[in-house]
Order: C-alpha cells, then sequence, then structure tokens
C-alpha cells in the first residue's frame, strides 16, 4: 500500500514536471505571459514529492520490511533519529530527499514569478527539464519503493518495482549503516549538503534561461544572488559538519583525507566561490558577463559531477556507501548537461553586450579577478587529482593513489595567494587604486600580521608554513578591523547602533568580510593541526601511564554495555598533565558493534591550545592498544567555520536600514 | 603620537619581528635528519591494508611494519625517491600517495602551474590601458 502510494506520488511529480516545462515555456513565448498558468504543475511537483517523502519515512517508522530499501537500512531496534535519517541514508532514499529539496526551489522561483516575467518563465521551464530528470531516475533505476517477492535466507533476495505484486517482508531489517548510525551528525550532514547541491540549479537554470533569450545584463545575476549565496554557505556548512564527523566519529585521526567524495561537495563549492566574487564585479562595473555564466555551467556541472562520484560506487571509499546502476545515467545526465550547455553559449554569447574592459589590475576588479584564478587553478588540481586514478583505472592501468601530499602541495601557495588577496582586495578601491591609499589601510594590518608572526615563532612554533599563515592570517583580520574602523567613523549614533548600522548598510560587503575572518581563522587552525600535530601509539596494563606531548593518559579499566542496537565495548582513561599528577578529564574511546560490523569512536577532549585524541588500535581488556594525536587549536578550525556561514547567511538575511542605500562608502 | 612616531614604531615593529622570525626560523634541523624523513616518508605512503590513510596515520600493525622498514632503508642510506620505489615495487603503484613525476602523473603537476600562467596571461593581456 505505502510502496504505491509512494510510486505513484513519484509518477505524479514527474508528470507535473513534463507538465511544466510545457506550460512554463508557452507562456514565456506567448504575446501575453500568465504566471497563473504555472501553479498546477508546480503546486503537483511539490505535492508529489512530499507525498513520496512522507511515504517513505512512513515505510521506516512502521518497520515495514516488505520494501527492500527499509529491510536494508533499518530495523526495528534502529533509534528513532537514525530512522528517521534513514530516508537519507542511501542512495534511493537520498534521491527522494534531493527531489524534495529540488521541488521546494521550484515552488520558491514560481512564487517569484510575477506578470510578464519571461526570464523566469523560461528558468522555470529548465527548472522542468532538471526535475523530470531526478523524478524519472527515482521512479526506474533508483527506486526505493520496490517490494521484496523473495526471501533468502530471512533477507530479502529479489524485489519488483511493481507495487501491486505479492510482497513478503523479513521478520527485521539490517538496521542502518554502522558508520551512519554512530552520530547524530551523520543525520544533518547529507541534507545540508543536498541544500546545498541543489540550490544551485536556481541560478543554472536562470543563466540557461538568459542564454536561451539572449538576455544582456544583470538581471539574471540580481535575481539569483540569495540562491548562490544559500547554495554556498549550506555546501561550506555541510562541509564542516562532515569534517567534524569525520574527526569526532570516524577515529582515523583528521577531519579532511582529500578522499574523493569529499572532493566532490568541495568542487562546487571552489566553483561557487569564484561566481560569488566575480558576480560581485559584474553587478558592480559590468565586467566578466561570460565569465559569471561560464562558472555558473561549471558550478552546477560539479554538483552533478559530485553526485555521480558520491552514489554511483565508482570510487571506492569511506563515503560510498552505494553501489548501482545509477552510475550511467548520472554520467549520462553529466555529460548531456556539460555539452547542451556549452553549445547554447556557443550560439548565444554574442549576443551579450561587450563588457568594459578592465581599468587596471590595480583595482578591486583586479583582485577579484586574481582570486577567481586561484580558485578555478585550485578547484582544477582537486578535479584532475580527483578523476586521475578514475580514469587510469578505466583505460585498465595499474591504481595509483593521488592524496594529501599532492593537494596539500598545491594548496599551500593557493592559500597564501588567497590570503593576501583576502587582505588587499577589500580594500582597493574601484576601477584604479591609487598605491598610496591601499598602502594606508594595510601598513598597519602588515604591522600586526608580523608581530602575530613573531609571537607564534616565540611561543616555540618552528613550521615555516604555519608562521607564514600565521602572518597572513592575522594580516587579513586586521585589514578587517582597521576598515571597520575607518568607516565607523563615518557613521553617527550611539556605539551599538553604529555597529549595527554600518554592519547593515552594505549587509553584502560586510557579510562576505565576516565569513573571510571565519576563513583566515580556518586556514591558521589548518595549518596549525596539520603542521604541528603530534602522534603517539601506546600500549598499557591496567593501572599503567604513558606521555604523550605533554599529556599522560592512566588506562584505568575497559567497559561493556548492551544497547538496543549495538554493544560498546570501551576504555575508561584518566587524561593527566605531563607529571601524571591532576587529572584534566576522563576520555572513554569505545568500539560499537552493530548488526552490520563494528566502528570505532575517538575519544577527544578539547582545551584552549590543544586536542587530546585518543582511538582504541584494537579491543580493550587487561590491556589496551591506543592511537593517541595531539592537535593543536582545533577549536578555531569549528568557530571559523561557523564564523564564514554566518556571514553568509549575514549578507543574504541582514535588513537594509530604512533609509535609501547610499553607494558603499568604500568605493573610494 | 604624530605621523612621524607612528610611521618609526610601525617600522620598529616590522623590523623586529622579521628578526624574530628569521632568527627562530632559520635554523632548522638540517634536512637529512633521518627521523625527520622517515616521518615525511610516511605521509607519502598508504597503509596497505586501511584504505584511504596514509602510514603516518594509520595505527595498525601493518603500518608499524612499514614504519620499520623505512627507518632500515633510509640507515641504508638510500635517498627519498629509491625508497618509494622500492615500496611502489613490492606493493604496487598505489602506494606512493602522489603522482609520479614522470608521464601521466607529470600532467598532474603541472596542470595548476600551466592553467594558472595562461589564465594570468588571459587576465594581462586583456587589461585596459591606465589612464
Amino acid at each position: 500500500m505505502i510502496a504505491a502510494i509512494g510510486l505513484l506520488a513519484i509518477l505524479l511529480s514527474a508528470a507535473a514536471s513534463v507538465l511544466l516545462i510545457g506550460r512554463a515555456w508557452r507562456q514565456a513565448t506567448a504575446p501575453q505571459p500568465d504566471p497563473g498558468r504555472i501553479r498546477g504543475p508546480v503546486q503537483l511537483l511539490l505535492g508529489g514529492a512530499v507525498i513520496a517523502f512522507l511515504a517513505l519515512e512512513t515505510a521506516i517508522l512502521s518497520d515495514n520490511f516488505s520494501l527492500g530499501y527499509v529491510s536494508s537500512n533499518s530495523s526495528t531496534t534502529t533509534p528513532l533519529i537514525f530512522k528517521l535519517a534513514g530516508a537519507w541514508a542511501a542512495l534511493e532514499g537520498s534521491i527522494v530527499l534531493w527531489g524534495l529539496v529540488l521541488a521546494v526551489v521550484v515552488y520558491l522561483v514560481a512564487r517569484s514569478v510575477r506578470g510578464a516575467d519571461r526570464l523566469g518563465l523560461t528558468a522555470l521551464s529548465v527548472l522542468g527539464v532538471i526535475s523530470l530528470f531526478w523524478f524519472a531516475l527515482m521512479a526506474t533505476a533508483a527506486n526505493p519503493f520496490e517490494v521484496c517477492t523473495k526471501l533468502v535466507g530471512g533477507v530479502c533476495g529479489d524485489t519488483s518495482w511493481l507495487p501491486f505484486v505479492h510482497t513478503v517482508a523479513p521478520v527485521d531489517g539490517v538496521g542502518a549503516n554502522p558508520l551512519l548510525q554512530n552520530s547524530i551528525l551523520m543525520a544533518i550532514h547529507p541534507p545540508m549538503l543536498y541544500v546545498g547541491y541543489v540550490t544551485f540549479t536556481a541560478p543554472f537554470a536562470f543563466a540557461i534561461a538568459a542564454l536561451i533569450r539572449g538576455e544582456q545584463g544583470s538581471v539574471w545575476l540580481e535575481r539569483t544572488r540569495r540562491w548562490s549565496v544559500v547554495a554556498w554557505a549550506f555546501l561550506g556548512f555541510g562541509m564542516l559538519l562532515g569534517a567534524w564527523w569525520s574527526y569526532e566519529v570516524l577515529g582515523w585521526g583528521g577531519y579532511w583525507g582529500w578522499d574523493p567524495v569529499e572532493n566532490a561537495a568541495l568542487l562546487p563549492f571552489l566553483a561557487a566561490t569564484a561566481f560569488i566574487h566575480s558576480a560581485v564585479v559584474q553587478r558592480k562595473r559590468g565586467m566578466l558577463q561570460s565569465w559569471n555564466l561560464i562558472l555558473v555551467i561549471t558550478t552546477f556541472s560539479l554538483t552533478i559531477l559530485g553526485t555521480f562520484l558520491t552514489r554511483s560506487g565508482t570510487i571506492i571509499s569511506v563515503h560510498s556507501f552505494t553501489q548501482s546502476e545509477v552510475g550511467p545515467i548520472l554520467l549520462g545526465f553529466l555529460l548531456v548537461t556539460v555539452l547542451a550547455s556549452l553549445a547554447l553559449f556557443a550560439m548565444r554569447s554574442h549576443l551579450l553586450g561587450s563588457a568594459p574592459r578592465l581599468d587596471s589590475i590595480a583595482s578591486r576588479e583586479g583582485v577579484f579577478l586574481l582570486n577567481n584564478l586561484i580558485l578555478t587553478v585550485f578547484a582544477l588540481a582537486v578535479l584532475m587529482g580527483t578523476i586521475y586514478p578514475i580514469v587510469l583505472e578505466a583505460l585498465g592501468r595499474a591504481r595509483v593513489s593521488v592524496s594529501a601530499p599532492y593537494y596539500n602541495r598545491i594548496l599551500l601557495p593557493t592559500a597564501f595567494l588567497l590570503l593576501m588577496a583576502m587582505g588587499v582586495g577589500p580594500v582597493t578601491p574601484y576601477r584604479l587604486a591609487r598605491a598610496g591609499v591601499v598602502w594606508r589601510r594595510i601598513a598597519t594590518p602588515i604591522v600586526v600580521g608580523l608581530v602575530a608572526g613573531a609571537v607564534a615563532v616565540t611561543v616555540g612554533v618552528r613550521s615555516i608554513p604555519v608562521v607564514v599563515v600565521v602572518v597572513l592570517g592575522i594580516f587579513v583580520i586586521a585589514t578587517i578591523v582597521g576598515e571597520f574602523r575607518r568607516q565607523l567613523s563615518k557613521v553617527e549614533g550611539r556605539r551599538l547602533d553604529r555597529v549595527l548600522r554600518l554592519l547593515r548598510r552594505d549587509s553584502g560587503y560586510w557579510g562576505g568580510q565576516i565569513t573571510h575572518t571565519g576563513i583566515a581563522l580556518i586556514a591558521i587552525a589548518i595549518a596549525a593541526s596539520s603542521g604541528m600535530a603530534a602522534r603517539g601509539q601506546v600500549q598499557l596494563v591496567t593501572g599503567e601511564s604513558a606521555v604523550v606531548d605533554g599529556y599522560c593518559l592512566v588506562y584505568e579499566t575497559s567497559t561493556t554495555r548492551t544497547e538496543p542496537n549495538r554493544q560498546v565495548i570501551g576504555a575508561v582513561l584518566s587524561l593527566r598533565d605531563e607529571s601524571c599528577g591532576n587529572e584534566i578529564a576522563i576520555l572513554q574511546p569505545v568500539f560499537n558493534s552493530y548488526v552490520r560490523g563494528a566502528v570505532g569512536t575517538p575519544a577527544v577532549h578539547t582545551g584552549l591550545f590543544d586536542d587530546v585524541f585518543v582511538a582504541l588500535g584494537g579491543v580493550p581488556g587487561d590491556q589496551v592498544a591506543l592511537n593517541v594525536m595531539v592537535f593543536p587549536l582545533m577549536w578555531l578550525l569549528w568557530t571559523g567555520g561557523l564564523i564564514a556561514v554566518a556571514g553568509g547567511m549575514w549578507a543574504i538575511y541582514a535588513r537594509k536600514p530604512q533609509r535609501r542605500r547610499v553607494e558603499a562608502t568604500v568605493d573610494v | 603620537m604624530s605621523d612621524r612616531t607612528r610611521r618609526i614604531v610601525g617600522w620598529g615593529l616590522a623590523i623586529g619581528a622579521i628578526a624574530v622570525m628569521v632568527v627562530g626560523l632559520l635554523p632548522k634541523p638540517a634536512a637529512a635528519d633521518p627521523e625527520q624523513r622517515a616521518q615525511s616518508l610516511e605521509q607519502r605512503l598508504a597503509c596497505p591494508l586501511c584504505h584511504g590513510q596514509s602510514l603516518a596515520e594509520s595505527g595498525s600493525d601493518a603500518a608499524a611494519d612499514l614504519k620499520v622498514i623505512i627507518r632500515e632503508k633510509i640507515d641504508a642510506g638510500l635517498t627519498d625517491d629509491q625508497i618509494l620505489d622500492y615500496f611502489a615495487v613490492r606493493y604496487g603503484d598505489h602506494i606512493v600517495l602522489e603522482p609520479p613525476l614522470l608521464g601521466w602523473g607529470l600532467a598532474l603537476w603541472a596542470a595548476p602551474l600551466v592553467a594558472f600562467g595562461v589564465g594570468g596571461w588571459i587576465v594581462w593581456t586583456r587589461r585596459g590601458v591606465v589612464s
């Protein structure tokens, strides 16, 4: 029953997509466009997506194991929160959530379309094509409502997509993937990324619509500014949660592994970052029209590539929980998207007006171009590094690895250049910057940065890259603070009132500066934690202690407890100061055994200067093997990430002051 | 503070800070320090059994064995490249976590540089004339 409802809802959305393509297109080209004609298909599309998602959740919550998806991703003992999250724990379910987010995007775009908005109507038609693809995929190769028709050894042995056949159900499901049901973070990390991925469909649809209509100017950019920044913020927040999960749960002692699936999220994020910056240049100066279109097409294509890498099983990694025949379909969709978009661009780009030329490299737009160059080159390196092993394998060559040593070596100069641009760019005037003006604004910050570097060296930092990043990161923050104070002196009013008024007056600029502050902190944290981490492996018998990098660990005892869905075996350790005297914390790293396998959870003690990270190296008993790591300044990474995301939110949601905004005073 | 004193203080602080950094960072332990070389090699080699981890990150027994071999090879006087080759021959190319500096691997290393050069050249040639 529930399977039939779900499948019919998906088919409804697919049919509504077809209707939307036709009606939106007809209205866009009609002499008197009537946006009212598209309300029907848009509501059907959203309705179908909501019902499909609710049907899937209902099936999981009611332990309906006659659905193949439910029996392989949930069980009677799975905790409620992980049952709910089970709806997006594997390929088929995650595409249902994907479809729901896309339907919401279509609905919101449709609401913004009023009157003779031909651009918006054309964009809705493009959105219809994209949603048709996803809902058709859901109804065929990635159908979560396939029912079980045969049991083999107590588990589902054969499934049918027809929901009306005679179904059988296993007594219980196998439960959620152990890696997923080990942390609440894993329930929210994927939806954040999906929202980021899917939201970028809106700027893409408007860009394609502008190309189809041969519209000049920045209307499509203005209308999708919010969408782009929201997509960027959610992608960033999703990656931050993923990094945190990797650190707190996976227990290998890191937060970023340059895993192809991590790169899959990083790539559209980098392209979107470049796009957000170059979009400013087009809005302020009318330049880079073609480049912005290319960047939007690139970003959207990279989101599809990301889905393909994550969900096709093409690469085997911690994230590739699923394998299926969806791979070739997604690859085909990617190729069609890239080729069709580029062909359209080639046919239409001559219609775009000739843009004003860059007056001088020494200008705000010059630094924006540098920023775009660095970001796209870095994205290219990550893209090549990610697909190189896959391509070689596909060609039948020997297996190769491209990992941290490659990416880190390219990241280092990239980070240096980006931080410099981040410090200088925001205080550089548009068009033509006189050296004296810029120098006055960055001289003091440079001194502050250098002093910070000297302080780092004095407290014992001996890694040159770490010191360079500290100098540049503090320079960036000092520039922002200096510029803020300079601008604040021109605003009248009482103290806090003035600050808020300034931050709101040009919320795009100041939101960006908040994000830059976060990024500078992240850069310092990444440099410190990768350049100055200490690692040790120790074997302890009960009561014994060991010292690693200034911390003493005492093995007190082992513990075992049984929970409905898992068995937990852990070690109880006392973390003390170097002399093994004062206790700082009790650490309990554990192993969790689930039906589908075991997964370890490290214990982390977060301090002001560093984190002590302890993971089990073996099952604890009279003796325990521990992997101990000490990472400096980890809290700065998470704080910086949250500040960066908050900056994005400020840029789009801060309310402007009542008075009409005057041109930003920073534009000298 | 007058502009003049500010400037003097600023330059003084900057030069002092640079001096502190140079003095603190220059006497780096010789790059030939065998333990440092071993640790850097651990980061460039994969743990053979645990997917996606380097030797440095892995606490497994298999990784521990390989870490011992690295130190033996360093003591025997092999260069870093010779040690990487030694492992590539025995475990397959994929044990080395970075592409080689030849063939297609070289393209992977060169591409970012070439792209940066070409992109920079395009930006440079398209700039207007300063009036």
